[in-house]
This record gives C-alpha cells, sequence and structure tokens, in this order.
C-alpha cells in the first residue's frame, strides 16, 4: 500500500526567522520540509537549516523520557515521579531559603514564540521575580538603543529604501530570507552600506563596506551625524517638533570629523563623507538594522542609540523606505508583572542594570551565576532551565558550569544532552517547534500564525503542560486554568478578534492590523516625553549621561602588549545556530569545526597558515583550536573571530563575566582582548 | 529529394538528426555494413571491463529510425560510388539512387607492415564483432599482447587487465600515447600501467609475428626478445575507410578532403567523421581528427548542408578523455609547446596529478590533465578559449595557479541561454 | 522552457544552494556533489553561482556516446540517465562551464535536471539571486540587474579616491 501522504503548513523555528513551511508527512511520519511559497515572509524560500528539522526531530540521540542522576549515573524515570520530586524539592528549596532562590531560565533551543511567557508567569506564581534568558545577551540591547531614542525598535521597510545600512548584521546566516527584501531593494537601485569589521555574507554585496574596528560602530554614527548636519541634510521640521536634545547633538557631533572617524574606526574620511552622501541622497528613506554584532560590548546601548538617532534627524522614522513602527499584536498578558509585582524582591541584576529590568522585565544572568557562587545579593538555589544551554553561551563557560553544578536543583528541558543538560539533577524531555502549538507574530508583516502540533512522542510534555502539571503540585494550579495549549490559545487571542479557527485555516499567517506608517503622530512616540529623545533624561536621572557619548572600547583606550589581538565572537554560520544542530551529521560535513578567522598579515607574522592549532589566550581563560587564514580584506589585522557554540573550543571559556555594558549589562564578548600563541 | 547515408555512427547519426530538423520531407535512406542497429565504438572497452552489458552499448534503437522517418538498409555494404548516375552499389549487387550522397564510413584499425599479423590469435577492437570474439577471449590468467599505445590500444590493456589478463603493451616510439600526451604525462601513466602489472615496453619494435599449431602467438621484437601469447591485439592506429570515391583524395593523402561545409570535391556528395581529412579550428592544412566528437561535429555540419543550410565548420579540434588505470586522462589542443609559447605546469593540484596549459600570447593553445575527472571539467571551460582563440582574461592568476578549478569561467559566462558548442 | 537564471549581483556566496542540491544528490552536505557550483571571489567580492542552462544546442547531450543523455520533454531539462552512463567523460569535457560532474563513487557523471521541475538550489536560495522562471523573463531580469549596477555606478561615489 502507497504510504499516505499529506502536507502539514507551518512555521519553522530552527531560527528566529519565522518561515513558513510545508511538512510532508508520509504516515504520520515526517519526510521532507519546504517553503511555502503563500508566506508573505519567505515566499516559498527556505534555508537548508528547515529541513534539517527532520533530522532534529527523529534524531536518534533525543531525550524522551525523564532522567534522573544518580550516583550510578542517569536513570530513566516515570515523567510523574519526575514532577513529583523536582516539585518536593522545589517546595522545599522555597520553604528554606525563599521563593527567590528559585529562577526559571529560557532558551532559544525549542524556538518558543509567544510560549516564553509561561515560564515568566510561573517564576511569578511561584514567588520568585528571577525569569533569566538568552535575551539578556541578544536583542534586549538592540531593543535599548531604540527604545531610548524613538519609543520602540522599528523595522526597516527594506524594500522600499533608498539606502539601506546594515549595523554588525549579517542576514544571510542570521535572518536568512531578510536578505531577498535586501537584494530586491538593490536590484531597484537602492544602495547598501554594511558596518561591519569583517566581510560577512552580506558585505559580499555592499555597495559600501565600512570595516569598522570591533566596537567603534559609536564613532562612525556621531561622524555620520556630524556629516548630516553640517550638509544640512536634517530633516529641520522633523527635528524641531518631535525630538529633544538636538542642540546638544550638534554640539557633541563636532568632534567626530571624518578624519577623526578614520582615526577612531579604519574607515577612510572619504568612505565616511560617501556614506553620508548616500543617506543624504535617500533620505528620509534609508533603513537601517543593527545586528547582535553591536551588543556585546561595554558601549553598545550607546553605540546603537547614537545610530537610532540617525532614523531621528533624517526624518526616516515610521516613513515608508525608513523604518516602520509596528502594531503590536494585542494579546491577552499571559505574565503577572502587573498582578503580583516582585521588584521588591530584588529581580537579580535590577539593582546593578535598571533598564533591562525596568524595560524589558529581564533579570541579568550573569548576576545569577554570581548569586548562585557567591550568595551575592542572595542566594540562588535552584534552577528550571527550558531551552538554554548557559554552559555554552554564557560568558565564562567555566565559572557557569561550576555555578550550575553548585545548585541544590537544576531541571533541565531540552531536545538533547545539551552541556547544561549534563550537569542537571533532571532532565526532562522538550517538544521541539513541531510538537507544539504556539502563536508567533511576525514583526514585519504584522501577521500572526498558530503553529501546528505536526507530530507527538508518547510521554514528552509541550511547554504549558509541563509548567501547568509543576505548577499544580507546587499548589499554584490556579495560575495555569487551561486545560491544554490551546485553551491557552483561544484564550490569549480573545483581545485580539480573531480566532483560532482563523489562524489555523491561514498558516500563511492573518494580518492582525494593516501596516500603516505614521502612527505616532497621534499618540507621539513611546518615550517618556512623547518625542524622539536624542538626550534621555530617563537615564540621566539614573545616573547615565544623556547624550549617547562615544566610549572607545578599553582595547584601544588602554591597549595591553600582552593582549594583542582583539577577539570578536559569535558570527552566525550558515548551519548552526548558537550551540544547536551540532548533532546533524551532514552539517559537520559542510562546517566540521571551529576555527579562529585570522587576516594573512597576522598568520604570517605568527608563522601558521591555514588549518595550524594555535591557543588564543583573554585574561578570562584560553582555548586552542585551528585557524583559518581569510582573504585581506575578509577580516581587519589585529582581529580575530570564533564562533561560539561548540563543545569542543568553546570560545565562552575565554568571553567576560566580568565587564559588562553599563545599561544593557551586556556580558563583553565582541571586542576581547586576547593574545595568540602558536602551539 | 532521395538523401543516402553511408554509415551508422557517430557522423551518420548526427547528420541524420541534423537534417531532419530542417527537413522533414525528404526521403531518407541509412546503409550501413553492420547488421544491427548503431552501437557506440567508444564503449567497446568499456564492454570489455565489463562496465556496460552488451545491450548498453547500442545507442539507437529501430524506433530512433522509425520517429526520423528514415529507410535502413543494414548489413548493406557498399561497394562503389558512382556520381555520374548518382548511384550506389551494394555488395549484393542492388543500385541505390541518390541526389545526395554523405560519406561517414568512419575508419578502420591499420596493419602495420609486420609479417605474420595475418593470421590466427590476431585480433583488433574496433566493431561489436571484434569486442564479443575478445569477450570471449578474456579469460583470467591468459597473456595477451597489445600492438601500439594509442588510446585504443591501453584502454584495450586496462579492460584485460582488469579482467584478469597478463598484459604487454609493445610501442614503437619512446612514449606511450603519443597523440594524447607530452613526455611528462605519459611518464606518469607509464609508471601507473606498470603499478597495475601492465609489462609496457616502449622503444620497442615488432619485428614478426607466428602463430604455433597449438593456438600461441609467438612475438619477436628486436632488443627484448620473444614472446608467448594467448592473442594479440593489433591497435597500432586508425585508416579512413576513403576507398569509395576514389576520384576526390589528393594523392597520397588519406582521408576524404573536406570543405568547412563537409562537401567533398564531388557536387553532392559530403563526407564526415574519421573518412575524413578536415579544416582545424587552429587553421592551417586539413588534418584527420579521428575523433567521436569531431564525427558528431561535422556530422552536424554536414547534415544542416544536405538540407541546404549554409553551415560552415569552424574546424575540429582535437579533445580526448578517458578513464584508465586509475586516472582521468584528458588532452586537448596543441599541447606540446613550441618556441614563444607559455607552458604553465603543476603537479598534484586538488587531486590532478598533473595539468599543463600551453598558451600563446594569452590565448590557451592546448592543455593536458592527468588525475582527478575535474580536470577534464577544467580542459571543458579551456576548451571555448582554445577553439575561438580567445584571450583568457585571467590567464596570468590562472597561471600562478591560485584558485584553479574557479578562474576559468568568466564573469560574463552568466547568460540565461547559451549556444554551449 | 524554464531555467534557473542567475543574478551574481545579489548572490552572497552563502551556499544553501549547493547544500541542498548535494543533498539531493547524496544525502550529504558534500559540496563536491552538487551540481550548482558557487564560485567566491573574497577580494572582488564576486559570488558567481554556476549551474547548467539547458542549452539549446547542448553539446554534452550530443556528444555523449553512450546516448546516455536527453532532454526531458517536460520540463526541457537535458539530463543524464545514470543506469547508460559510462563513465567516459565526455561530457565533463564538452561543457565549456563545467557545470556537469562527475560522481567518484558510482563512476557517473551528473548534473543538474531542474529537479524534475521544481529546483532545490531555487527554493532555498534566500537571497533570490536564483529565479526558476522562463528564459525570455530571464533577459528581462539581466536588464532589471544591469540597470541598477548602472544606476548605482553613476551615482554612488563610494569614498574609494
Ligand atoms: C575501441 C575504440 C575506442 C574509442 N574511444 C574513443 C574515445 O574515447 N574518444 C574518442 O573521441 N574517440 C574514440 N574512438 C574513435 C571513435 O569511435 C571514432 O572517431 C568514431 O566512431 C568515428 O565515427 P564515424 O561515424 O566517423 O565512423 P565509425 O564509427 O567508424 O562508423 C562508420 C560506420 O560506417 C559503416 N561503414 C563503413 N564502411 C561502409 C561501407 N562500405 N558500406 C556501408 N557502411 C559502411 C560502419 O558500419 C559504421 O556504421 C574510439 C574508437 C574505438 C574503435
Ligand atoms: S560520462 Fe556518461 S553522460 Fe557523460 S558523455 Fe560519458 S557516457 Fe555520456
Amino acid at each position: 500500500m502507497p504510504p499516505e501522504t499529506e502536507i502539514q503548513q507551518t512555521l519553522c523555528r530552527m531560527c528566529d526567522d519565522r518561515c513558513g513551511i510545508d511538512v510532508h508527512l508520509e504516515d504520520g511520519r515526517i519526510v521532507d520540509i519546504l517553503g511555502n511559497k503563500a508566506h508573505l515572509w519567505n515566499r516559498g524560500r527556505l534555508c537548508v537549516k528547515a529541513r534539517a528539522a527532520v533530522d532534529m526531530v527523529y534524531h536518534a540521540d533525543r531525550i524522551l523520557t525523564p532522567l534522573k542522576r544518580t550516583d550510578e549515573g542517569w536513570q530513566q524515570i516515570p515523567l510523574e515521579q519526575a514532577l513529583d520530586e523536582i516539585a518536593a524539592r522545589l517546595a522545599a528549596i522555597r520553604e528554606e531559603r525563599g521563593a527567590r532562590s528559585i529562577g526559571v531560565w529560557k532558551g532559544e533551543a525549542i524556538g518558543f514564540g509567544q510560549q516564553e511567557n509561561i515560564a515568566r508567569r510561573f517564576a511569578h506564581a511561584v514567588g520568585s521575580p528571577n525569569y533569566l534568558s538568552n535575551d539578556s545577551m541578544c536583542y534586549a540591547a538592540r531593543y535599548f538603543g531604540f527604545k531610548l531614542v524613538a519609543g520602540a525598535w522599528p523595522v526597516p521597510d527594506l524594500e522600499n529604501a533608498g539606502c539601506i545600512v546594515l549595523w554588525g548584521a549579517n542576514p544571510p546566516y542570521a535572518h536568512p530570507n531578510m536578505t531577498q527584501y535586501i537584494t530586491a531593494a538593490r536590484r531597484k537601485g537602492a544602495t547598501l552600506v554594511v558596518v561591519d569589521p569583517r566581510l560577512s555574507a552580506i558585505a559580499r554585496r555592499a555597495d559600501i563596506h565600512a570595516a569598522v574596528r570591533p566596537g567603534t560602530d559609536g564613532a562612525l554614527a556621531w561622524g555620520l551625524i556630524h556629516q548630516l548636519v553640517t550638509a544640512g541634510a536634517c530633516d529641520a521640521d522633523f527635528v524641531e517638533h518631535h525630538t529633544v536634545g538636538f542642540a546638544k547633538v550638534v554640539d557633541y557631533a563636532k568632534a567626530f570629523t571624518a578624519e577623526a572617524v578614520q582615526a577612531e574606526t579604519g574607515v577612510p574620511a572619504a568612505a565616511v563623507r560617501a556614506i553620508a552622501r548616500a543617506m543624504q541622497s535617500a533620505a528620509p528613506r534609508v533603513a537601517a538594522y543593527v545586528g547582535n554584532g553591536l551588543e556585546h560590548h561595554e558601549n553598545g546601548v550607546n553605540n546603537i542609540r547614537a545610530i537610532a538617532m540617525l532614523d531621528g534627524l533624517l526624518g526616516a522614522l515610521d516613513r515608508a523606505g525608513g523604518t516602520f513602527f509596528k502594531a503590536e499584536l494585542p494579546l491577552r498578558d499571559l505574565t503577572l508583572y502587573e498582578d503580583v509585582p516582585l521588584k521588591h524582591l530584588g529581580p537579580l541584576g535590577a539593582g546593578r542594570f535598571p533598564v533591562l529590568y525596568d524595560l524589558r522585565r529581564e533579570c541579568h544572568t550573569m548576576t545569577a551565576i554570581e548569586a548562585i557562587l557567591q550568595d551575592d545579593p542572595y542566594p540562588l538555589r535552584a534552577l528550571i532551565v527550558t531551552g538554554a544551554n548557559p554552559a555554552s553561551t554564557n560568558p565564562n563557560s567555566t565559572r557557569v558550569l561550576e555555578a550550575l553544578k553548585s545548585l541544590d536543583l537544576l531541571v533541565v528541558r531540552d531536545l538533547f544532552m545539551s552541556e547544561t543538560a549534563a550537569v542537571a539533577d533532571y532532565v526532562l524531555p522538550a517538544a521541539s517547534f513541531l510538537e507544539r502549538t504556539e502563536l508567533h507574530a511576525h514583526a514585519k508583516h504584522q501577521i500572526v500564525s498558530v503553529t501546528r502540533k505536526v507530530v507527538s512522542w508518547p510521554g514528552v510534555q509541550g511547554e504549558y503542560e509541563f509548567w501547568h502539571d509543576l505548577a499544580a503540585r507546587l499548589g499554584i494550579g490556579d495560575y495555569f486554568p487551561w486545560e491544554d495549549e490551546t485553551a491557552l490559545n483561544r484564550w490569549l487571542l480573545e483581545p485580539t478578534g480573531l480566532t483560532l479557527e482563523e489562524l489555523e485555516a491561514h498558516p500563511e499567517g492573518v494580518e492582525y492590523s494593516p501596516s500603516l506608517p505614521g502612527r505616532w503622530k497621534d499618540t507621539g512616540f513611546d518615550t517618556p516625553s512623547g518625542k524622539v529623545e536624542f538626550a534621555s533624561q530617563y537615564l540621566k536621572d539614573l545616573g547615565y549621561d544623556e547624550l549617547p557619548v562615544y566610549q572607545s572600547p578599553a582595547y584601544r583606550r588602554e591597549p595591553d602588549a600582552a593582549y594583542p589581538f582583539v577577539l570578536i565572537t559569535g558570527a552566525r554560520k550558515l548551519l548552526y545556530l548558537h550551540s544547536r544542530f551540532r548533532n546533524i551529521p551532514r552539517f559537520l560535513t559542510a562546517i566540521p569545526g571551529p576555527e579562529v578567522e585570522m587576516h594573512p598579515d597576522d598568520s604570517e607574522a605568527l608563522g601558521v597558515a591555514d588549518g595550524d592549532t594555535v591557543r588564543v589566550t583573554s585574561r578570562i581563560g584560553s582555548l586552542e583550536l585551528p585557524v583559518k587564514v581569510m582573504a585581506p580584506n575578509e577580516i581587519l589585522p589585529g582581529s580575530l573571530q570564533i564562533t561560539h557554540g561548540w563543545r569542543d573550543a568553546n570560545v565562552n571559556l575565554i568571553t567576560h563575566d566580568d565587564r559588562f555594558d553599563p545599561i544593557s549589562g551586556f556580558p563583553l564578548m565582541k571586542s576581547v582582548e586576547v593574545r595568540v600563541e602558536r602551539m | 529529394m532521395q538523401v543516402t547515408i553511408v554509415g551508422n555512427s557517430a557522423a551518420a547519426l548526427s547528420a541524420l538528426e541534423g537534417f531532419r530538423e530542417r527537413d522533414q520531407t525528404a526521403s531518407v535512406t541509412l546503409v550501413s555494413a553492420e547488421p544491427v542497429p548503431a552501437y557506440s565504438r567508444v564503449l567497446l572497452p568499456y564492454y570489455l571491463r565489463r562496465r556496460l552489458s552488451y545491450e548498453g552499448l547500442f545507442i539507437r534503437q529501430m524506433s530512433d529510425y522509425a520517429r526520423l522517418r528514415v529507410a535502413t538498409e543494414f548489413g548493406a555494404r557498399v561497394e562503389r560510388v558512382d556520381p555520374a548516375t548518382c548511384e550506389l552499389e551494394l555488395a549484393d549487387g542492388r543500385r541505390l539512387g541518390f541526389d545526395r550522397l554523405l560519406l561517414a564510413t568512419g575508419s578502420s584499425p591499420a596493419r602495420p607492415p609486420i609479417p605474420g599479423l595475418d593470421g590466427p590469435g590476431i585480433h583488433t577492437l574496433w566493431t561489436l564483432d571484434d569486442a564479443t570474439r575478445l569477450d570471449s577471449l578474456f579469460r583470467e590468467g591468459a597473456r595477451v599482447m597489445v600492438l601500439g599505445s594509442g588510446f585504443v590500444a591501453l584502454q584495450a590493456a586496462w579492460a584485460a587487465r582488469q579482467r584478469g589478463l597478463q598484459v604487454i603493451v609493445v610501442e614503437l616510439l619512446d612514449q606511450i600515447l603519443p597523440r594524447v600526451l607530452d613526455a611528462a604525462a605519459a611518464r606518469i601513466l607509464h609508471e601507473q600501467l606498470l603499478a597495475y602489472g601492465v609489462d609496457v615496453r616502449t622503444g620497442t619494435r615488432t619485428d614478426g609475428v607466428e602463430t604455433d599449431h597449438d593456438g600461441k602467438v609467438r612475438v619477436s621484437t628486436d632488443g627484448t626478445g620473444a614472446f608467448a601469447v594467448d592473442a594479440v591485439i593489433v591497435a597500432t592506429g586508425a585508416r579512413p575507410n576513403d576507398g569509395l570515391l576514389p576520384e576526390c583524395l589528393e594523392p597520397g593523402k588519406p582521408g576524404i578532403p573536406v570543405a568547412d561545409t563537409m562537401e567533398t570535391s564531388v557536387d553532392g556528395v559530403f563526407a564526415a567523421g574519421d573518412v575524413t581529412r578536415g579544416p582545424t579550428s587552429a587553421g592551417g592544412p586539413r588534418e584527420i581528427h579521428a575523433l567521436w566528437p569531431t564525427a558528431v561535429e561535422q556530422g552536424r555540419v554536414a547534415g544542416a548542408n544536405l538540407a541546404e543550410a549554409g553551415v560552415a565548420y569552424a574546424g575540429s579540434l582535437s579533445m580526448n578523455v578517458t578513464e584508465m588505470f586509475g586516472l582521468t586522462v584528458a588532452s586537448l589542443g596543441r599541447f606540446v609547446e613550441d618556441d614563444g609559447d607559455d607552458v604553465f605546469e603543476s603537479r598534484d593540484l586538488a587531486g590532478i596529478r598533473y595539468l599543463k596549459l600551453v598558451s600563446r600570447a594569452g590565448v590557451p593553445v592546448g592543455a593536458i590533465s592527468l588525475g582527478d575527472p575535474e580536470g577534464a571539467a577544467l580542459l571543458g571551460r579551456l576548451r571555448p578559449f582554445v577553439r575561438q582563440r580567445r584571450l583568457l582574461p585571467d590567464l596570468p592568476t590562472f597561471l600562478e595557479g591560485r584558485d584553479l578549478g574557479q578562474r576559468l569561467v568568466g564573469r560574463g559566462a552568466i547568460k540565461e541561454k547559451t549556444p554551449c558548442a | 522552457m524554464r531555467i534557473v537564471a542567475v543574478d551574481p549581483d545579489s548572490c552572497v556566496a552563502c551556499r544553501n544552494c549547493e547544500y541542498a542540491c548535494a543533498f539531493r544528490q547524496s544525502g550529504d552536505f558534500d559540496r563536491r556533489a552538487s551540481h550548482i557550483r558557487v564560485n567566491f571571489y573574497a577580494e572582488e567580492r564576486a559570488c558567481v553561482p554556476l549551474t547548467c542552462m539547458h542549452c539549446d544546442d547542448a553539446w554534452c547531450l550530443e556528444v555523449c556516446p553512450a546516448a546516455a543523455i536527453s532532454r526531458d520533454p517536460e520540463t526541457g531539462a537535458v539530463q543524464i540517465d545514470a543506469a547508460r552512463c559510462a563513465g567516459c567523460k565526455m561530457c565533463l569535457l564538452a561543457c565549456p562551464f563545467g557545470n556537469v560532474h562527475f560522481d567518484r563513487t558510482q563512476g557517473v557523471s551528473g548534473k543538474c535536471d531542474l529537479c524534475g521541475g521544481d529546483p532545490m538550489c531555487v527554493r532555498s536560495c534566500i537571497s533570490g539571486a536564483l529565479r526558476y522562471i522562463e528564459a525570455d523573463e530571464a533577459v528581462d531580469l539581466r536588464r532589471e540587474v544591469l540597470d541598477a549596477s548602472l544606476r548605482r555606478l553613476l551615482h554612488l561615489d563610494k569614498g574609494e579616491k
């Protein structure tokens, strides 16, 4: 009998792009994944990570039963027993050390959409303010940069732009299908400017590639502000009526002449002027996008703020071809920050990095590690980790592991035995994105979709089920009254006027409100002043500079001959997402392992060739890995790059958990002073 | 109109198809001495190597001829052409008329002037019959001697070796594959033959052959003495089957000379393939390029011009490729340098054991590649430059050996639709 | 007939197409198994995807001494029948673009067959550099690309002088 075939349409969550996919099934088993041609975002195109979800779902190494650590090693135990034991130990810890000694840590490994809020809800329900996540190392700093200036992080209107400026972003590897929008704009004549110390994949197509020294983007942004101001290129009307602090900007920018910018960033003065001209001639159709490359520095947020200010100066905010403010999907709020406020309990890091908690309700994961190890500011004794792998992805992995091992209770939900799961007390099977039904909003097109539970495994709980069952055992079951994910989804959708049935009928997404630029004209900007804030009273009140004052990175300010190189980490590779997918065999065929990318002048000076092993040492630690000699224009001399997420040669063994951006609290991972020795 | 084609191989078939693309109405007859639908000579060694089945040798079925609406006369040898009456005379005495005629009679193995070469135990590898006969002789442990070391000779040797025979290759000249490789490449291949257990004797003249009553063949050579073998395969070259129309031959020169239209000196009579001496892409005097691709190209032109398309042939470029003794052996054009040529040579680059490129004033004229199959693809990319005598813009970079596999592709090659030949 | 049209001015050499093709051919991501090849020249920042153009006068098809290469009547794809291919490599030498490749494990030549009319390279091309379009549309695409680069050439001063 021929197999029964079926196609189910849902969203890919192998990365954060959320492309529409057609999941092909035979007799209920997934056999292939292709792009959904009707989906607005990817239009049928799909990177090769998506198909690997088939391999991921059916991977022989998947964790499908709960595991308990015993003296004899891992023991398989029934789910009910696992939940009972975990609940009992949590209850005891709550009793002894207080609820705030329990933390919940969410990651990217199973591709959350709205369901991360279930974890936030649980933390507060149990009485702890300590919700931790990968967002405190990715995304939030960019959010702050734009939020503080413009009241929100707008989305670039790439396809209508006349000039696209990408700062530390490499869409082909990080947001694959964004690339087709950029190239489409270029085909219509748009200029593409890429600011990146490396010749990234997208920089190959740049009309101007500004190879800035790591962490000096702010100087370039200020330089561009100076050029635009002196050229009279600012949208005077907008600046006058809708911004605050312009005079201070003009004044502060004066120091950033093209020559000064060249000296600081390494970008030739002529190129600085050329970028400014490109922006000026396209204004207001200038679409900027900032990537994670700018976040992991000690000056990240202010660099991003300076970039965000460019949008305001050019009048590109919320304009066709510029950047759009997107309407939020008005879902019901699942979090309990209003109903059960717990700020008084001192969310970890909220004192040191108030903006992080204020604007994103994120605790600071590096502070959490200190709390575990030092009981400072108070003890953190139990962690429930869902789809996160901090042992690989947080800075200073040695210390992270030490902390995780010293916990009274570590519970990890994951698909695979990650570095973090390996040191847990309990490892619980998690459901991948193809095994859960969850709401996802697509920022660019203002569409919402519900993903489908395409397959399932006996005994593998979905995200909601897990927190629900655990809550019930801890006497906080009232907070989780919904029968299942579907009931929850229905409840969440109520205020939107959309029904679950509608969403299910439209796997390509349903527009929840039309994309209309200019919404701010009625409401003002979502900042304290209602205007675009070049100078921030809010920050000033918290003791920061009101302007995004440029701070030269430490490796330039105080060069140390013992650490002559500057190391960038975390550049995405096509096939991997953070620490995921290293167990897909064909991915390893293509990209078999980590390497340190190096300029040919440096490799020559060190006397090393492609493939030779070197030791890279920072003030935190060292690791050994092979060298990849790049073409002379692919990386700056004196700069190195190592991609994170490898089990062997994990670069976070040498990144900083002791130096942070003062506003976001993001750790220093992308301008790390190191030395290199030939082995 | 009656179009008659003599031959049923590369040249004949390409001509037939090329003709039918332009003319669907004329009556066409195809006459072939062999009694079977077309098979491929090139594949005979693959059959002997057991790489292909007997059925796999056939490249056309009767239905293909029917589709092209061509009357076939298989097993009918043409003895004579009478251009005055526009008639062919067949071996069985029948006469066939024609308005236009294509001679695509190919070539036959040359017989060197060695006494005793017509006795039993002496074979060639040229036709289907030859191949089936050899197939039954290829018994493990048997001993064969191959006379000559051209493409056919070495492929026969390779097949015999793969079938477990003991093989001796005797070559009169100082190197093997003299027409396909230069001395350096030949040395590498020579070593490879030895490594595969083939007894190779270059610079060796065969003086005589005798067949015993017990079927053993005794071969005497100068210098290295005598050998007793079970069979001898003579593969010392080919001579065109050009006897049908003596009036168009040039005295003392083999092959029917043809113009770039593939017309012979006789009105209405065309020739294509191994039987011709034709124009070459390098210009200069006409040459015999007895190669499959040349036969296909010439056949195409002849077929078009049988239909009065007025197509001119740009001239043949010799190109050879095969796999033997674990190496892909490929060569193109003029690969032995003259004074004033530039030579790029590399060893062991990306699996290519030996790569040689000869160019003159930036225009590549020939190349050799030995080793990885990608080398053949590389030569393929070079071919348009050699053939059209085009400057290779990246030649200096190419000669530096950087980025070898990729440089050849002109950026301009990004076209949507291209005639690629 | 539809072909895989290539716009190098949109290509970022991400190699999704190579991996997708290699996967279809071999189940693995060894790029050598791919029938589309992206040449990347770092110093010139040039990305050049090359794949079979299914030429009108496909010389590989004509020259194959095994009659193993034919044109798919539905898609127009020039394709190799692995069961007929003897592995002689004449087609490798015939293709002026290097778009025929040799499969060492099977000992046969291989090339793009347009995946039966839904080419995986295009489905996986996230830059839009590859499109599966009618051959005459491809000419328009080329014009569009040329226009854009010309416009940029005229208006953009890259600050290199
Ligand atoms: C073993 C072997 C291996 C080879 N390998 C290669 C290779 O790898 N690469 C390469 O390029 N070339 C190779 N060749 C050469 C290639 O096969 C020839 O160049 C090609 O076949 C020439 O084609 P053709 O149509 O001109 O003539 P042929 O193939 O010789 O065909 C001649 C046709 O004419 C018919 N015919 C001849 N005389 C008469 C007559 N009087 N009446 C009626 N019919 C007649 C024959 O029956 C036959 O059908 C090889 C040849 C051999 C024998
Ligand atoms: S390698 Fe195969 S497909 Fe190519 S020409 Fe030879 S037989 Fe034909």
